[in-house]
């Protein structure tokens, strides 16, 4: 038996049928349907269980509004809980899945829930489980956990692709019902660049789910032919299956393209391995919010079970899918739309058993054959366990029907418009808010999200807004007229539940909120709308509230006794509808998580089979493993010694380095740097320290001059970005006046240090031999332009972090992979070794220079041991506020050397010093560890330390207390020059 | 939010670095009698207003430029912005006397 | 002289690769100089410029172009501006100043960048994917240039010639953009 309920018409394509799953069950639908008009057409009514009370739920809406027919997607990787049914495009092979509930669907234990359903009132949770205090983690947590949450994860990663994007237009229609598709159609016309993007797969809104005419012809042929005539057009770009989620500052939109949700798992099928999913960032002049209107119920006892739908829903699925939602549909309504269920239904000989209008007075339209009809009528309960049977009305009458088609009314979709500062404001005649308030930047508003209801209002709306839009930003628009329509009825009365019922009426179907939930909470104190929200969960499921919202504000007004624009609405945020996470995070995942920077000498790294550490977003070798060596220490003790006994080379092009120049560049430099920079002689490089404004330690580097006008500085890896908008900072805002020009240089050199005694034997043989290196020519500090390796052009530093007989040397990053490569052929006959970071930081600590550890913000110069290295004689960043009585006091830290006293004890950075016999808390805190090191050279554990008066207490044996590690170490106070503190070593 | 640069038009603020109030343009004189004080209230003391608010924007991944922008701290408006150096100019300007050029400001 | 050689790589090896609708290719046979102005030395520089390459000083986001070398120069930053040119040797700053003499400050920029050239008709298409500014020929025609941020990483990009644009951008994590904009590649390539 298959699709039982698939009656003609609509805009199905009967040619292609689609087969799908349903909990295991094979269906059949057509090209054009959604799963749920599918499931429907099947003659399926209950599609899931309610969140809290596990009640039967069927299909209640046929858009995004959705709050019930949550289903399960695919399987495997691939499953996507909490799916909406109406809005999942059917496709050959969707596997779909019932959700919340054990044991089956029909069947379900936790709908014991129900029955418990007192206790299980507004602010359950929060009254409940208060006590015993331990039982929250042991038990109550455990068991809410497993019996909330609708459907399940996977667990597994997600296999699909997401994608981000970037759009730019003029104009920016939301929504292509027929306002919308009548705005595009003006500004297209006038030649303005349009985006008109729809939620839907099928453009058309409304028009798609009724059977009016426009324009002398079928709705549904008028689209047709806006959306030919829009597809023409080179400026108009049109967008399904899209949504404006949210609106942001100035105007930009956030929208989401569900662009291949509709096909088959793309694993199997390789060329369709494109992103599931797009988030577009759009940039508009002007946007034309034509998101329509949602349709909201009533609230009466019972009104939840399958079969019970929105009215306008119940025609959607007629008119649009062929797919009848029953045999015998009753209609309950408040207003003139209501009816035209009732009309449209029985024009396609569906049996209407009645038509209950709470209003009083005269039907507006036509009864329909055979059709009860009931004004000033009430439902105050409906029968049926897995379906609805029955409907009995307040005075006492039970109509039979499987179908009962609610409609409270239409609420303009408003959300978008209140995304920045819009508060929308009450319609007393429709019943319903409209926007209001400041609206979003560019934001237009037209059709029946502007609170036009009639199809004739909203053509008109849609084709005038469209014209200003382009008018405003220049374009000339078209004399083109709107279309028209018959102008239909839409009265309406206010009406929001059936006082009388005695049975549960429901106003949030997906967060099982009721009528009895808002006014309890009222009765509790919870006065303020945000309250009531938070307190009974109302509007806070996937669906935000949009078909639940506006009935329960007006209980709650009701309850107040106030109206409901003095009740006011909950703040809408975004995303209108859900967003998945992987939306979000787009390409953003595993290694495209942030772009890597390699260094020159990489590939070649990577061959000698190179650990690799990330310092920011470098990647930098961290050691390099010989062949034997097992453990990182062997390989970082041997590049120690190895480069202390002979010579070693780095890479340390990650280093940053800012290209100097202008007549102002000296003057400039004294003023960053708190030392003197001034008299810098050509050919020399100075150490520099940089300082924060507040007197703290910013950076630390060299600056080389090549020439009276032109320096290069470095910076350290790290603070590279930092340092250099910061002087940019001095420079744009501080000494504008100076001739002074910054430019980074870090790309354009590769840089390698070249250290220990054989240093400069190793570089002779690469140097072209015209440049005199010896130490005569070319001392400690000095710098030059050189050529290497006959006539490429270099820069040569002798400056040494290591403490040995150093040279750092650059070339044009063309050449970065051939030099290393070079120098350690070159240096083959010297034993030259590579040395990673683990080695360069061991040296520097060997040394006591300082590094990003001792550099954390905290410190200052005097700190660090360099005070009177802060000139006091001119102007500089840092200098006046370094003076400070409190960075100066006598009994400030120092920076020193740590070795313990066992020595074969292992130090550890982040240790606390405390004097012998005191507590190791807070109160004898004397400083801490910053750095520490095995030091091959000594054959000990070695470390650098902040200590109060440190430099008064050499020879001293405090404790470096590690609670946190549980760790205690008996160290000696040293000077932090562990090796060669006389310096004869680097000016060999 | 979008940032019209006085030179290159609009520009998302992703290109941008954030710094602070404008104030940090005005950096005392370190030969003052009080300097340090002057650079206690520079350094530490901001107004924090709910309305306009004059703040330091950094163009990082554009021209790099150093802009004043004016922006309403309740609504994200921005009604103007203008470049640093041409502020730090009038600044120095006015300081020294001279006739204050008008910067480039636009909206 | 030194028994070695040294040899000059690219920062993506030549890369080359069509997909349907568009093709990526990497550029390597331009040199770059940045060209600082000195305080009040704009009139002197734009002189020369303009007896040297015949070439004017461009406002910001577009591009002046040269027949000699085929030179084009635009704005990097107040008062910096890029020279871009054929020339693969090692002094592309002396060729510059050979011209321009001490009227500005220069800077060697050649091995800062990697250049990349997508073109076909699909360009726009992938750009979309990663360049958050309007590459509308309408907005930014054929010699309009920007910088800004792709995929977290700062690239300038220059709109040459119909259906094609330079991207520039830095040369050490040539690998991750190269990435971006091979997966916006796949991503918007049309299937069949």
């Amino acid at each position: 038996m298959s699709q039982i309920n698939r009656i003609d018409g609509g805009l199905v394509d009967r040619t292609q049928k689609l087969n799908f799953t349903f909990d295991g069950q094979t269906l059949e639908g057509y090209a054009g349907d959604t799963l749920a008009s599918a499931l429907l057409a099947n003659g399926h009514k209950m599609v899931g269980r309610s969140f809290k009370y596990h009640r039967p739920r069927g299909i209640f809406s046929a858009g995004s509004e959705e709050p019930n027919a949550l289903v399960q997607l695919r399987s495997g990787a691939y499953q996507e809980p909490n799916t909406r049914a109406t809005i999942t495009e059917l496709f050959h092979g969707l596997e779909a899945t019932s959700q919340n509930h054990r044991g089956s669907l029909k069947y379900d234990f936790m709908a014991v829930n129900d029955l418990f359903s007192s206790f299980l009132s507004a602010g359950f949770y929060y009254k409940t489980f208060m006590w015993p205090k331990a039982f929250w983690e042991k038990f109550y947590e455990p068991v809410i956990r497993a019996a909330a949450g609708l459907g399940r994860l996977s667990g597994e990663d997600d296999p699909d692709i997401y994608d981000k994007g970037f759009l730019h237009c003029d104009v920016l229609v939301v929504g292509a019902g027929p306002s919308g598709l009548s705005a595009a159609l003006s500004a297209g016309r006038a030649g303005a660049r349009v985006i008109l993007m729809d939620e839907d797969f099928h453009m058309g809104g409304r028009l798609n789910a009724e059977i009016l005419s426009v324009d002398g012809q079928s709705g549904h042929e008028w689209t047709r032919q806006a959306i030919a005539e829009l597809s023409a057009m080179d400026n108009v770009r049109l967008m399904t299956r899209t949504t404006a989620y949210g609106a942001y500052d100035h105007g930009i939109i956030g929208a989401l393209e569900r662009a291949t949700d509709h096909l088959i798992s793309s694993s199997d099928k390789p060329n369709l391995k494109k992103p599931r999913q797009i988030l577009w960032r759009v940039y508009t002049e002007r946007t034309i919010l034509c998101a329509g209107s949602t349709e909201r119920p009533i609230a009466f006892g019972n009104n939840d079970r399958p079969g019970i739908m929105l009215a306008g829903a119940v025609r959607a699925y007629v008119n649009r899918w062929g797919a009848l939602p029953g045999k015998r549909v009753a209609v309950f309504t408040n207003n003139d739309d209501g009816w035209r269920t009732a009309t449209d239904l029985a024009e396609k000989g569906v049996e209407i058993t009645a038509v209950i209008d709470s209003r009083d007075g005269q039907p507006p339209v036509d009864v329909p054959n055979g059709a009860a009809v009931v004004m000033g009528g009430r439902i105050v309960d409906t029968q049926g366990r897995h379906g609805i049977r029955s409907i009995t009305l307040s005075n006492g009458q039970k109509i039979p029907t499987d179908c009962l088609a609610v409609s409270g009314g239409w609420s303009p979709n408003v959300q978008l418009t209140c995304h920045q500062r819009g508060r929308p404001t009450w319609r007393e005649d429709i019943a319903a808010f409209v926007p209001g308030g400041e609206l979003p930047q560019g934001m237009m508003v037209a059709g029946a999200a502007a609170g036009n209801l009639s199809l004739s209002s909203v053509l008109q709306d849609g084709h005038d807004l469209g014209n200003q839009a382009v008018s405003d930003l220049g374009f000339n628009p078209t004399a083109a007229v709107a279309a028209i329509s018959e102008e239909e009825t839409v009265g309406i009365s206010a009406f929001w539940y059936v006082k009388e019922s005695k049975a549960r009426s429901w106003l949030d179907l997906q967060n099982d909120v009721t009528v009895k939930d808002v006014k309890l909470s009222h009765q509790e104190g919870f006065r303020s709308v945000e309250h009531l929200k938070r307190y009974t969960t109302l509007g806070m499921a996937t669906d935000q509230g949009k078909t639940a919202n506006i009935p329960a504000l007006a209980v709650m007004a009701e309850c107040t006794g106030k109206s409901i624009p003095e009740t006011g609405t909950t703040i809408f945020r975004p995303p209108y509808t859900p967003v998945a996470i992987g939306a979000l995070a787009g390409r953003a995942r595993g290694k495209d998580f942030r772009p890597a920077r390699l260094t020159p000498s990489h590939a070649w790294a990577e061959e000698q089979g190179a650990v690799f550490v990330e310092t920011g977003i470098w990647y930098r070798a961290q050691w390099f493993p010989k062949a034997g060596e097992t453990h990182w220490r062997q390989s970082v003790d041997r590049e120690v010694t190895q480069t202390r006994a002979s010579v070693g080379v780095c890479d340390v092009t990650t280093l940053g380095k800012i290209d100097i120049q202008g007549k102002d560049a000296a003057e400039f430099l004294n003023k960053v740097y708190a030392n003197a920079f001034a008299k810098l002689p050509v050919g020399k490089v100075r150490y520099g320290i940089m300082l924060r404004e507040d007197g703290i330690m910013m950076d630390d580097g060299t600056s080389a001059r090549f020439s009276d006008n032109h320096f290069v500085m470095t910076t350290t890896t790290a603070n590279a970005v930092g340092v250099f908008r910061h002087m940019e900072f001095c420079r744009q805002c501080l000494w504008p006046e100076m001739d002074v020009h910054l430019i980074s240089s870090t790309e354009q050199y590769a840089q390698f240090a070249v250290a220990g005694p054989n240093a400069r034997k190793l570089l002779q043989k690469v140097v072209d031999s015209y440049h005199d290196i010896s130490n005569e020519a070319f001392p400690f500090m000095a710098c030059g332009e050189i050529t290497v390796c006959d006539g490429v052009p270099a820069r040569l530093f002798r400056i040494s972090f290591s403490g040995e007989l150093a040279y750092e040397i650059a070339v044009p990053t063309r050449y970065g992979d051939s030099l290393v490569r070079t120098l350690m052929a070159a240096g083959e006959e010297f034993d030259v070794t590579a040395y990673g970071t683990e080695a360069l930081g061991v040296m520097r600590i060997e040394k006591g220079h300082a590094a990003g550890n001792e550099l954390n913000g905290q410190t200052t110069a005097q700190d660090l041991g360099m005070g009177r290295m802060v000139s006091k004689k001119k102007d500089c960043i840092g200098n006046t506020l370094s003076e400070r009585e409190n960075l100066n006091r006598e009994d400030g830290l120092s920076l020193v050397g740590l070795r313990p006293v066992n020595r074969s004890d292992e130090l550890k950075a982040g240790a606390h010093f405390i004097a012998k016999g005191k507590a190791a808390n807070m109160t004898n805190d004397e400083g801490w560890m910053s750095s520490v090191a095995f030091s091959p050279s000594l054959g000990h554990s070695i470390g650098l330390g902040f200590i109060k008066q440190g430099n008064d207490r050499m020879g001293e044996i405090v404790r470096a207390a590690d609670p946190l590690r549980g760790s205690e170490v008996e160290v000696e106070i040293v000077s932090a020059h562990f090796i060669d503190p006389e310096g004869e070593r680097l000016r060999a | 939010m979008i940032i019209h640069h006085p030179l290159l038009g609009p520009r998302d603020a992703s290109e941008f670095v954030y710094k602070g109030d404008a104030s940090l343009i005005n950096r005392p004189d370190w030969q003052a009698d009080n300097a340090p004080e002057l650079f206690h209230d520079y350094l530490y003391l901001r107004d924090n207003p709910a309305g306009e608010h004059q703040e330091l924007w950094y163009h990082e991944q554009g021209d790099r430029s150093w802009l004043v922008v004016t922006r309403n701290t309740l609504t994200h408006d921005i009604t103007n912005v203008e470049l640093a150096r041409d502020v730090a100019f009038a600044k120095q300007a006015n300081k020294s006397g001279r006739v204050e050029k008008s910067g480039r400001g636009k909206k | 002289m030194p028994d070695y050689t040294l040899t000059a790589s690219t920062p993506l090896d030549g890369y080359s690769r069509d997909f349907v609708g568009v093709s990526i290719h990497e550029v390597n046979d331009r040199a770059i100089v940045s060209i600082a102005v000195p305080k009040h030395g704009e009139r002197e520089l734009a002189k020369l410029l303009t007896s040297s390459y015949q070439i004017e000083l461009p406002k910001p986001g577009i591009l002046s172009v040269a027949s000699r070398d085929n030179v084009v120069l635009f704005n990097m930053a107040q008062d910096q501006y890029f020279l871009v040119f054929d020339y693969t040797g090692n002094t592309a700053t002396s060729v510059v100043r050979n011209l321009l003499g001490d009227t500005a400050y220069l800077t060697d920029q050649s091995d800062s960048y990697v250049w990349v050239r997508i073109s076909g008709t699909n360009s726009r298409c992938l750009l979309e994917r990663i360049c958050p500014l309007d590459i509308h020929p309408s907005v930014f025609p054929v010699g309009s240039v920007a910088r800004t941020v792709m995929e977290h990483l700062g690239t300038t990009i220059i709109h040459d010639a119909e259906d094609s644009f330079l991207l520039l951008s830095a040369r050490s994590s040539a690998h991750s953009f190269l990435e971006a904009i091979e997966t916006s590649a796949a991503n918007t390539e049309p299937v069949n």
